[in-house]
């Protein structure tokens, strides 16, 4: 009895005690994914899958958000830059904000939504009505299934995703610049891969990366991890949600920076 | 089976549209930043770079043709940067040719453009060093214009005063403007100057008329000038000058010689010039020699009335007055 005293004591604070034994949680989470998706059986098909669910289905809303970030960000840069005359500099602005910076965060959020909810949620009413522990009984890996899978499709699609929306915003910036500024197609992309760099580009897609395993892994997670019954489905969409996108703006601004040393290297 | 395969399509088609992308601005950013054509490495040193990048363009008559590779230190405090230069323009930049740094536009980034090189000096190789210079710097022309600024203001006030002195009548531009006896002798010396303008005009065509006379063939001073016999026959006439001359000098000696003689009494002459007692005795001679004469007329006119010489005498006097008529 005193042993499970000392078990129920906690060792700072409750609330403390529980957020340590998340992380601790997580990280193994984490471990466990990059023990299994290197290991057969590898569920192909089902990658094959997600891929279509989280980056084919997503297009329509990547797409149309992209254009209208493009255009949104060119009208919005315009009065500033025709205040000391440089409306010319526009297709060089909206690149290296739409290639750096806009591109990959716009689209990750957006997935974050859409994706990491829909994660949590499947995965977390998975969870509460016991299929994945019924998956386990019929011998079938349910982490290599449902999460590896998912992770890699996320990890995959999110950076195809972003070259998508980085193509299709500075179409939208085109389609602009060419009504105000009577800008040709040829000139504006020429100013446009005037201002950006390799490393832009491979950053970018590195960044993607990033972002797609965070939504990937974060969802999954949750989704692994809710209780509660449905109340605990709807908390793990809802915290998938938030914790992906926060954790978002943490890796863009250390990504940032890193490029950054690099850039000045 | 056939919804799965046609998913795995779609995935596919997705994958490959956006690999796509990606490699079609990957080439694009390659070829507009010459990252893959063949490329030779140039240098140059400068005292201060201005902030000017790796990755920044390099200019050749205003066309882009490479980007600044690296940038290093370089003796006390100098930069040394590597450039990137297509091989394909190579032939164009000589080795005297010289690099400076300018910007792309009033407010873009920093370039370095490549210019001059004569056909004189080879084209470029690998590893070069082009000369540099430094362009100009803002705070010094800044500077520059401060001190234009200071100077203008000392001029502006020079000129203050000296348009009131002008205007106050003071020296003699001020006088000028503003007495009006002056400005008439002014102008009277301006029309005299005028005149004396037109005379040495005349003057100058006179002798421009007279110079074309003297050239006239056939004239004295240009058979002078022009005529190589009458040279010869002018240095023969002055050598028979000189020679003439000599003998005159001969001459000059032996007069002032025999003058010499003269002025001495020994010899008879002398004696004739210089003894005055001899000089006496002549004269008394001479006299008595007059008186002798005298006599002897009146001798000879007594003959005349004399027998046996009167009656020849009367004869000669009928013979003359016979002639006469």
């Amino acid at each position: 009895m005193a042993e499970e005293s000392d078990d129920r004591k906690p060792v700072l604070s409750k609330k403390i005690d529980k957020f340590f034994t998340g992380l601790a949680d997580a990280w193994n989470f984490v471990r466990r994914f990059w023990k299994e998706v290197f290991l057969p059986p590898y569920e192909f098909k089902e990658v094959i899958h997600q891929c279509y669910r989280i980056g084919v289905e997503s297009l329509p809303l990547i797409s149309l958000t992209g254009f209208i970030v493009g255009i949104v960000f060119t009208n919005q840069s315009r009065p500033s830059l025709s205040e000391f005359g440089a409306t010319s500099w526009l297709p060089s602005l909206i690149s290296i904000a739409v290639v750096r910076a806009m591109g990959p965060l716009v689209t990750a959020l957006i997935a974050a939504g859409k994706v990491g909810s829909s994660i949590g949620a499947e995965i977390g009413s998975m969870k509460v009505t016991e299929q994945i522990d019924a998956m386990e009984v019929s011998a079938t890996n349910p982490f290599k299934f449902l999460v590896v899978s998912r992770v890699l499709a996320t990890t995959f699609m999110i950076p195809i995703l972003v070259l998508y929306t980085d193509f299709v915003a500075l179409i939208g910036s085109f389609l602009n610049v060419n009504s105000n500024e009577l800008v040709s197609l040829s000139t504006f992309f020429f100013q446009v891969f005037e201002s950006i760099s390799f490393l832009d580009i491979w950053s970018s897609v590195l960044k993607s990366l990033l972002f797609g395993f965070t939504i990937g892994i974060v969802g999954c997670y949750k989704g692994y991890n809710s209780s509660k019954g449905t109340e605990g489905v709807g908390r793990a969409a809802n915290s998938a949600v938030v914790i992906s996108m926060f954790l978002i703006f943490i890796e863009e601004l250390l990504v940032l920076q890193i490029v950054n040393a690099i850039r000045t290297f | 089976m056939r919804g799965e395969n046609k998913r795995s399509v779609i995935v596919g088609i997705f994958v490959f549209l956006g690999i796509a992308i990606l490699v079609a601005g990957v080439m694009t950013l390659g070829g507009q930043q010459k990252k893959f054509v063949k490329a030779i490495q140039l240098k140059a040193v400068f005292d201060d770079i201005g902030g000017l990048q790796p990755g920044n363009n390099v200019w050749f008559s205003g066309v882009k043709i490479g980007t600044v590779r690296k940038i290093n230190f370089y003796g006390d405090s100098q930069v040394e940067i590597e450039m990137n230069v297509e091989e394909e323009v190579v032939e164009f930049i000589r080795k005297d040719s010289k690099a400076t740094l300018s910007s792309d536009g009033l407010i873009g980034n920093k370039i370095i453009v490549i210019y001059g090189g004569t056909t004189l000096a080879p084209p470029v190789e690998d590893g070069d060093r082009l000369e540099s210079v430094m362009p100009l710097d803002t705070d010094a022309m800044m500077e520059t214009l401060q001190e234009n600024n200071k100077n203008l203001v000392e001029i502006t006030n020079d000129l203050k005063v000296l348009t009131g002195k002008l205007a106050a009548g003071e020296g003699i531009v001020g006088a000028v403007m503003t007495d009006s006896l002056l400005a008439e002798n002014f102008r009277s010396i301006i029309s005299n100057l005028n005149r004396a303008s037109i005379n040495s005009n005349q003057m100058l065509t006179d002798l421009n008329r007279f110079t074309t006379k003297l050239n006239t063939e056939g004239n004295l001073f240009n058979d002078l000038v022009t005529d190589t016999t009458m040279a010869s026959e002018l240095k023969a006439t002055i050598t028979s000058f000189r020679s003439s001359a000599s003998n005159t000098e001969e001459l000059t000696a032996k007069l002032s010689e025999i003058s010499a003689k003269l002025d001495d009494p020994d010899n008879s002459l002398g004696m004739l010039l210089n003894d005055p007692e001899f000089a006496e005795m002549l004269k008394s001679t001479m006299e008595n020699t007059d008186s002798a004469t005298y006599n002897l007329n009146r001798g000879l006119e007594a003959l005349e009335y004399t027998w046996p010489f009167r009656k020849g005498f009367k004869r000669k006097a009928k013979a003359e007055e016979k002639e006469g008529n």
